[in-house]
């Protein structure tokens, strides 16, 4: 600046304030000295607000970077801190999104899609890191449509090629069982229904554990079932008080939502549990049924193993053996069912509960709802004549055509009337 | 007026003859992308409909038919070109095989009793087959003589002598395919009317029909549940092929076939929603024309570029036949409709392997291929390289094949992927 100063070895006042490299300087124009510097980090102009600028806004990369990439990439962390992630998993995530937005048909995508994508995004992050989000989690939080967070999802795993493990089972069982408000008591939650965390997680993922072994996890969704079984293991904790509680009462007092397949779960479950106390000596004397069960639930998962070995037979044995049953029926009615029967059962002669039930998936367990016939053989070469008559059978006759539009001008000149102009 | 229709329907007819002839087009006419694979998510209706599809490349099933036949002929170039001359021979030993109909093992040719166990699928040929047999119309028209053959679609490097080897090997493609009897063979009957070329009996070719068999050794198999094949037990494999009791013995059903073709004319969509009974045309919702006959039960969409699009018959032929019969309406309405380009785009077929099938295992053996979701669809979706097929694979054991272009390729997706089943049968 001219007032002021004068250069310190040629002692001008000629001193100019030059920028070098953005930095400030306050040079002499005569000989070139440079006088004082400014400083090198950029500064909010105003004195009374001297702080520095983050690294992220200093540099330049945010220019190159397309606004709705700018914000879907905010969104990627917003999640990641709402979901309370590690920050590790936050950077994984904005690495995926950038990964993805490099893709045209990405770049090109409705904002709905961008704004899944970001979902996709971080699930996939917290897949392979093994933590356990569900994907109705995520649709929920970004209000956005499951179907839509499908189509989006499976077309960006493949695009970017990426190795997604499944969801982990136990895991999910323990942060969505912790979700469960019924540890300490409240207004709404009476004594008796409060329970003690790590023993109804350990019952939950017992049974859990039962209800894969058995077919009842495979091609469903995870949760519906994990629902049953925590609110199983929470009755059979203390069942004197609780079994008059509803499964819909149960999540509302926990403040969780029922998903809409975990009654029929329950009850598959139950069924499960029932065929496993036929087997089970000093509970066959009871006549158990699906209430009285749940009683015996602790006793039931102690035995597990051998139960669930005895009381179903693989599937294909199953058949096998159904099938020997036939031909020893066709030949001697009375001694093929007997040997069959009580070799597997190693039972006195006076009791005899019904033959072991095959370990099969509740679908494959139930009747098939319509039996498809085979296909007729047909003998159709493909360059066969076509009739006329078959051909004018599709086509009208010009009284019908004049009938149809006759028809059609009155259905639009009463639609005209109907919404007057 | 009725001449006119008479010769246009005459040239729909020969039209569709002709195009049949020359069997599918291994030119790159691309597949609508719409048309491939349906989206895993809409299994019961499995046409691409406006649900979310992603578009396939269908190029890639294009890709095998191109990349077989080169694989065959290099080891066929391992064997010594048979002189010319030979082709004459083969000509009269046909002639006399056709006078004596019944034979199947004709003295001097060893080469007979290797026939294709199974009437309706030839390994991998179909595609080979289709494509010599499109060039070897001329030969017939030629007089047998091989060098006026257009064989421009085979790669460079093949000499002379591998064009004859190619030739000469697809002739005895075609004579098995005369020798099986079947009455529901895969091929087209035009091809099957023109096995005018000789049959082969040396004893070299042979071989080489061995040496280019092995890799389809394992694609091999037996239908014995078709009503009108020959009996497995009285056609004896030459080549080793995968023991009877590691064939799993259950057929796919074809349940769905997509095919396209052009009728080459202009179209007025309203004309036609208002002379033709069976159809529906609402341009507000559909830019198409959605017609249905009754048999063979049958949709079709017809564009006003006069493209359509034919979908719900359950084999080969009654798509054929259902397009023709949907080409004849249009034509009957006055239009001077045409039948060509004749294509299957998409083949849909389903079996049951009977026994429960742990998907999570499957998944976590077989990453690259399949994606297993529960959260968003029950079955896992398996993609196979080779053939190149998606399957939707249940914990029911139901399987539904899709993205076919020919009926072999979902037989042997399924004989491929039976054994990685088998090994998850158990919990």
């Amino acid at each position: 600046m001219p007032g002021g100063g004068h250069c310190p070895d040629c002692g001008s006042t000629e001193l100019v304030e030059d920028s070098h490299y953005s930095q400030s300087q306050l040079v002499c124009s005569d000989c070139g000295c440079v006088v004082t510097e400014g400083v090198l980090t950029t500064t909010f102009s105003d004195e009374g607000n001297l702080r520095e600028v983050t690294y992220s806004r200093s540099t330049g990369e945010n220019d190159q970077v397309s606004r709705s990439q700018q914000r879907g990439l905010r969104r990627v962390r917003d999640l990641c801190r709402v979901l309370q992630l590690p920050s590790t998993f936050e950077d994984t995530a904005v690495a995926y999104y950038q990964q993805a937005y490099r893709h045209s048909g990405i770049r090109a995508a409705r904002l709905q899609k961008k704004e899944v994508l970001v979902g996709c995004c971080v699930l996939i992050t917290c897949r392979q890191h093994n933590w356990p989000l569900t994907m109705g989690t995520v649709c929920a939080l970004l209000y956005a449509d499951l179907d839509v967070f499908s189509g989006t999802y499976m077309q960006i795993v493949k695009l970017l090629g990426l190795d997604v493990p499944s969801l982990c089972l136990a895991d999910l069982v323990k942060t969505y069982c912790s979700s469960f408000r019924l540890f300490q008591a409240s207004p709404s939650v009476p004594a008796k229904y409060v329970e003690d965390k790590e023993k109804m997680l350990s019952r939950t993922l017992q049974l859990v554990e039962l209800a894969d072994e058995t077919w009842l996890v495979t091609g469903r969704h995870p949760l519906p079932v994990i629902t049953a079984a925590t609110f199983l293991a929470w009755q059979s904790l203390q069942p004197s008080h609780r079994l008059t509680c509803s499964l819909a009462r149960f999540c509302k007092l926990a403040n969780v939502d029922l998903p809409y397949p975990a009654s029929s779960r329950l009850q598959e479950l139950l069924s499960v549990l029932l065929r496993m106390a036929e087997r089970l000596a000093w509970l066959q004397v009871l006549k158990l049924d699906k209430r009285s069960v749940v009683k015996h639930i602790g006793d039931l998962l102690q035995h597990r193993h051998t139960l669930v070995r005895k009381a179903f037979r693989d599937g294909t044995a199953e058949m096998e053996a159904g099938e020997k049953e036939l031909r020893g029926r066709c030949q001697g009615p009375e001694q093929g069912k007997e040997e069959v029967a009580s070799s597997s059962l190693n039972l006195p002669e006076g009791k005899r509960p019904a033959s072991p039930t095959p370990l099969l998936p509740p679908c494959m367990l139930k009747p098939p709802k319509r039996i498809c016939p085979p296909p007729p053989v047909s003998t159709v070469t493909g360059d066969e004549n076509i009739s006329d008559s078959e051909i004018e059978q599709y086509l009208r006759t010009p009284q019908e055509i004049k009938d149809f539009e006759k028809a059609q001008a009155a259905r639009q000149a009463a639609r005209s009337v109907s919404n007057p102009p | 007026m009725a001449p006119t229709v008479c010769s246009g329907l005459d040239r729909v007819e020969a039209e569709a003859q002709g195009r049949d002839l020359r069997g599918p087009c291994p030119a790159p006419s691309r597949p609508d992308p719409q048309l491939g694979p349906a989206s895993p998510f809409a299994p019961a209706g499995l046409i691409n409909g406006p649900c979310a599809t992603r578009a396939q490349s269908g190029s890639a099933a294009a890709q095998l038919a191109w990349a077989l036949p080169r694989s065959r002929l290099s080891a066929l170039l391992t064997v010594g070109p048979p002189p010319m001359e030979e082709e004459q021979t083969y000509l009269e030993l046909y002639l006399d095989q056709c006078a004596a109909q019944d034979d199947l093992t004709p003295p001097g040719s060893p080469l007979l009793s290797p026939v294709v166990p199974n009437d309706g699928y030839i390994p991998n040929t179909s595609n080979s087959e289709t494509v010599f047999n499109s060039h070897l119309q001329e030969v017939k028209g030629a007089s047998g003589h091989f060098s006026s053959v257009d064989l421009s679609f085979l790669p460079d490097e093949l000499t002379q002598e591998s064009k004859d080897q190619s030739v000469i090997r697809s002739k005895q493609d075609i004579e098995e395919n005369c020798k099986t009897q079947s009455q529901q063979s895969r091929l087209s009957l035009p091809r099957e009317q023109d096995m005018g070329l000789g049959l082969i009996s040396d004893s070299t070719l042979s071989k080489s029909h061995s040496q280019a068999y092995p890799g389809d050794a394992d694609s091999v198999q037996p239908s014995p549940e078709k009503p009108n094949s020959t009996p497995l037990m009285s056609i004896t494999p030459m080549t080793p092929v995968t023991p009877v009791s590691e064939c799993s013995g259950i057929v796919p059903q074809l349940q769905n076939i997509v095919s396209t073709v052009n009728l080459a004319c202009k179209l007025d969509l309203k004309k036609i929603a208002l002379h033709a009974k069976n159809a529906e045309y609402n341009p507000k919702r559909f830019a198409a024309v959605i017609m249905r006959i009754r048999e063979p039960r049958t949709t079709a969409l017809i564009f006003s570029s006069g493209k359509m699009v034919c979908t719900g018959a359950k084999s080969e032929e009654q798509s054929r036949l259902a397009a023709r019969k949907y080409a004849r309406v249009v034509q009957k309405l006055g239009f001077p409709a045409r039948f060509l380009d004749f294509k299957i785009q998409n083949m849909v077929g389903s079996c049951d392997v009977r026994f429960p099938i742990r998907l999570e295992g499957l998944v976590l053996t077989h990453q690259q291929f399949s994606s297993y979701e529960p959260e968003l669809f029950p079955g896992l979706i398996y993609r196979m390289v080779k053939p190149r097929i998606v399957l939707l694979i249940f914990v029911s054991g139901k399987v539904v094949l899709t993205g076919a272009k020919e009926r072999s390729e979902i037989y042997e997706a399924f004989e491929n992927i039976y054994p990685i089943l088998k090994g998850f049968k158990k919990a």
